[in-house]
């Protein structure tokens, strides 16, 4: 008897069968040629860095897979795409446009609990763009994740759009300390409603601060949600963010994508990581966001080289799912032609599958000889929609 | 309009979820404990009831096959789950704590170092022990904890406790609370945000309630 482990796969990876794998092909394809269409160009980074990398970004977690090189640098495989690229562009792409915009189809690796559609190794496709500053960018940003998610093959979604400095101007004007502004920014991050009213309570705000504070996660809707949170008194880094969201929202208009964008203001992804506006798409039969992205104006100076960026990931192994559990995944496991060959006749089915294959074709070539009856069975497992039978 | 699945946990919260969710429309014909059947829907107001084991609800729930749920925070605070949680419902009061046998007391919390510690509730409590930079061993066991000290699996135990009853009938003390756990209403990240407007209701009207209740107690 083997080994056990010899059969099996370590915990978190998984296995990509026939026809899955080429329904994953299709899917990111689609995606690519998208981000071409563009403007984007696509890049490909190493599978590990240094941990150095990530940890200059502020991007290390515990859950990231790390090991050492033979001269005992810690290396880390990649848990995230943006700090790659953003130290691809700060140290290799200093020509060409200011505005330089990349994507990417990549492997991921977290070492966590796993989720639907997130195991340990996972794959992203996504957008950064670097150089851009203002609503232009974080417009296109919006517009290309739905353009995305469309032509990924999903129409039914959401993407939810909220604005960091809404809340950071909340917190301003709370007068609250360093450590209650954290706390508080957790408790959006960690969907925790109850412990947030809590706070808010326990603090020193106003009545009408504290009724803000408790409304944030329930703050989502459309313009009229941004008339009304302005009727309440904001300070001007709140309003600031109010007028982004408006300017990004109108252009997000004219790209025909604003029927998919949801106003929500108490949004938050990250601690420190995002600078703007941000973003999260949900999509039915997913308990867990496809695609999250947002505005990451300080990441690049961690890297030498300051200037705005933003960008999106989306989850395929999450659309996949969405996908497969409707029944909706192209299947391309089949084939035109299936060539099988009496005993002694195996050139001439060798050349008759060339000239196939030069006219477009799908081809098998049967690897034994069949009788005409074999043949037929063979085709159907071979799942070719036509047999050509090679005889003397 | 689509389903609301709402996820109930088998045991002492079961009956007063189902009331205080009748109260805001939220009911169906025989959802009950012994349900044999696993799925109970209301064609009407299109909600659907689930009944899980209650470990198990909060996964339920993160993974959107329900879209919100009635949970002990002391479930949440072990199991670790990404869901909103978005109303305190006060009810299902009770205690996690720290508890030795009658002859083991001793002075000070750090006298209690490297023992065993039977629970139910490994990550609470291992994070409480480490708050107080004290080392210990956790044993995990499913079910009468209590059992751990009187047999010699552990010195310690880390348990819920409501009455105290139980503790005192195995001559068992509480040296330290480590916290106190009500009842939450959650909800799945993605359902939160997709039926928002239900949702929304469904918690302004659960605090209309509570609060005309607590009107009452008074």
């Amino acid at each position: 008897m083997l080994n056990n482990k010899a059969l099996q796969v370590p915990y978190g990876t998984r296995d990509v069968l026939p026809g899955e794998a080429g329904a994953r092909r299709i899917i990111e394809n689609k995606l690519a040629s998208t981000f071409k269409a563009w403007g984007y160009d696509e890049v490909v980074t190493p599978t590990f860095e240094y941990l150095d990398t990530f940890a200059a970004a502020g991007q290390l977690s515990d859950s990231s897979f790390k090991f050492f090189d033979r001269r005992n640098n810690i290396l880390l495989l990649r848990s995230d795409m943006t700090t790659p690229l953003a130290r691809l562009v700060a140290t290799r792409l200093n020509e060409g446009p200011a505005v330089k915009r990349l994507f990417y189809l990549a492997n991921l690796f977290r070492y966590e609990e796993t989720q639907a559609g997130r195991q340990c190794e996972f794959n992203q496709a996504g957008v950064e763009m670097m150089g851009a500053a203002g609503p232009s960018a974080d417009a296109e940003m919006l517009a290309l994740a739905v353009a995305s998610l469309q032509a990924a093959g999903l129409n039914d979604f959401v993407i939810s759009v909220g604005q960091i400095d809404f809340i950071n101007g909340l917190i301003e004007a709370a007068e609250v300390t360093e450590l209650q502004a954290q706390e508080l920014k957790r408790c959006l991050i960690e969907h925790d409603v109850v412990r947030l009213e809590a706070l808010a309570d326990g603090s020193r705000m106003s009545p009408e601060q504290k009724d803000l504070f408790k409304e944030l996660p329930f703050l989502h809707g459309g313009l009229e949600l941004l008339d009304k949170v302005e009727a309440c008194g904001l300070n001007n880094k709140s309003s600031k963010a109010v007028q982004d969201l408006r300017e990004i929202y109108a252009l997000a208009e004219v790209y025909g994508a604003a029927g998919y964008l949801r106003f929500d203001l108490g949004l938050l992804r990250d601690l420190d990581y995002y600078t703007g506006m941000l973003f999260e798409g949900y999509a039915e039969d997913m308990g867990f966001p496809i695609i999250g992205g947002g505005r990451y104006d300080t990441m690049m100076e961690n890297f030498g080289r300051s200037c705005p960026a933003t960008g999106f990931a989306i989850g395929i192994d999450r659309i996949m799912l969405i996908l497969s559990r409707r029944r909706q995944l192209d299947n391309i496991s089949s084939w035109d032609v299936l060539v099988a060959w009496q005993a002694g006749c195996l050139p001439q089915a060798i050349a008759q599958c060339m000239r196939l294959r030069r006219s477009g074709k799908t081809v098998k070539l049967a690897a034994e000889p069949f009788n005409q009856s074999e043949a037929v069975d063979a085709q159907r497992a071979n799942a070719c929609d036509t047999l050509l039978y090679i005889e003397d | 309009m689509d389903y609301i699945t709402v996820a109930l946990p088998k045991g002492k919260l079961f009956q007063r979820s189902v009331e205080l969710l009748y109260k805001v429309g939220y009911s169906a014909d025989n959802v009950t404990e012994d349900s044999r059947k696993l799925v109970i829907s209301n064609e009407d107001s299109k909600v659907r009831f689930i009944i899980t084991k209650t470990v198990d609800l909060p996964t339920y729930v993160e993974y959107g096959a329900a879209d919100i749920g009635i949970i002990g925070k002391d479930v949440l605070l072990e199991e670790r789950k990404d869901v909103y949680e978005l109303l305190d419902l006060k009810y299902g009061r009770c205690r996690l704590m720290l508890a030795v046998p009658e002859q083991m007391q001793r002075p000070r919390l750090t006298d209690y170092a490297h023992l065993r510690v039977a629970t139910k509730y490994p990550n609470c409590a291992q994070e409480y022990f480490r708050s107080l930079g004290i080392q210990t061993e956790i044993i995990k066991l499913n079910g009468s904890i209590e059992l751990g000290p009187m047999v010699g699996l552990s010195e310690l135990i880390v348990d819920i406790v409501e009455t105290g009853r139980t503790l005192k009938e195995n001559k068992l003390v509480e040296v330290d609370s480590i916290y106190t756990a009500t009842a939450r209403l959650i909800a799945n990240r993605v359902s939160f945000k997709l039926k928002f407007d239900r949702l929304d209701k469904l918690v302004r009207d659960l605090r209309k309630v509570l609060d005309e209740e607590e009107e009452q107690c008074k």
